[in-house]
């Protein structure tokens, strides 16, 4: 129970920050903790064998679009002259 | 009264379990030289926006990478995820998962994999104990905090100092 309270906890302290910060690229770290969270409270929630599917699927795939921003936003692909 | 022990003792169990997948995630991380420069251009572009706040490169360039591919702190996570599901054989179909996500995210390392495993056995171990695999799903979202939520630029100093001892 404490678990899943500190958990919802730090995600909604984290989404504050992720909206108050200014910076884009500062942004992306505490986006990660609330990846982290959200994963963590799926499996909390949903214990589960397959919630080991969803909790991969769903953090690769939030990593992916992290690494996938912050590229993009440094300049994305140097394309070949 | 009783109710408030247990609590209590919960508590303190997700404190414990957060210094321990703290220390497993970083030693990994700081091993594996995930401080030493930016995967991928986002990982690097990060480290330099963490620099010009007032960080140090060096951590910054592990906040980034922390960011752009499931590292050891993504692998003590979903280890203990699922080892709460499954066990021991979930930890390793999780560690399987992992480096899949590695590779989908351009990381050519082994950081994430080898702490799923590590942090699989550790888990299961605390729960010999009398821990529950509960606690450390809440430890390892604590211990990102630390280092991903609080202050980037306090972070990335002591993850540039830890660097510094890692490449004397």
């Amino acid at each position: 129970m404490i678990a899943l309270a500190v958990v919802a906890i730090i995600a909604a302290l984290e989404a504050v920050r992720v909206v108050a910060e200014r910076n884009t690229m500062r942004k992306l770290p505490y986006l990660n903790v609330v990846s982290f969270a959200i994963t963590g409270s799926l499996m909390l929630l949903l214990p589960h064998p397959l919630t080991i599917l969803a909790c991969a699927a769903y953090f690769v795939g939030s990593t992916l679009e992290s690494n996938a921003i912050a590229s993009t936003w440094s300049g994305g692909i140097r394309k070949h002259e | 009264m009783l109710e408030f022990y247990v609590m209590l003792a919960e508590g303190l169990r997700v404190l414990i379990a957060a210094g321990v997948c703290w220390l497993n995630f970083v030693t990994i991380d700081v091993f594996f030289g995930l401080p030493k420069e930016g995967g991928v251009s986002g990982a690097t572009a990060i480290a330099q926006e963490v620099e010009k706040g007032g960080g140090a490169l060096h951590g910054g360039y592990m906040l980034g990478n922390i960011v752009s591919s499931p590292d050891a702190s993504a692998g003590t996570l979903l280890a203990s995820c699922a080892v709460y599901a499954a066990g021991i054989p979930g930890g390793l179909v999780m560690a399987l998962l992992v480096y899949i996500g590695n590779r989908i995210c351009y990381d050519p390392g082994y950081a994430g994999t080898t702490g799923c495993i590590t942090a699989t056995f550790i888990v299961y171990a605390f729960t010999q104990i009398g821990f529950l695999a509960t606690d450390f799903i809440a430890g390892m979202v604590i211990a990102i905090l630390t280092i991903q939520g609080l202050s980037h630029v306090h972070a990335s100093r002591l993850l540039a100092t830890l660097w510094r001892w890692r490449s004397a």
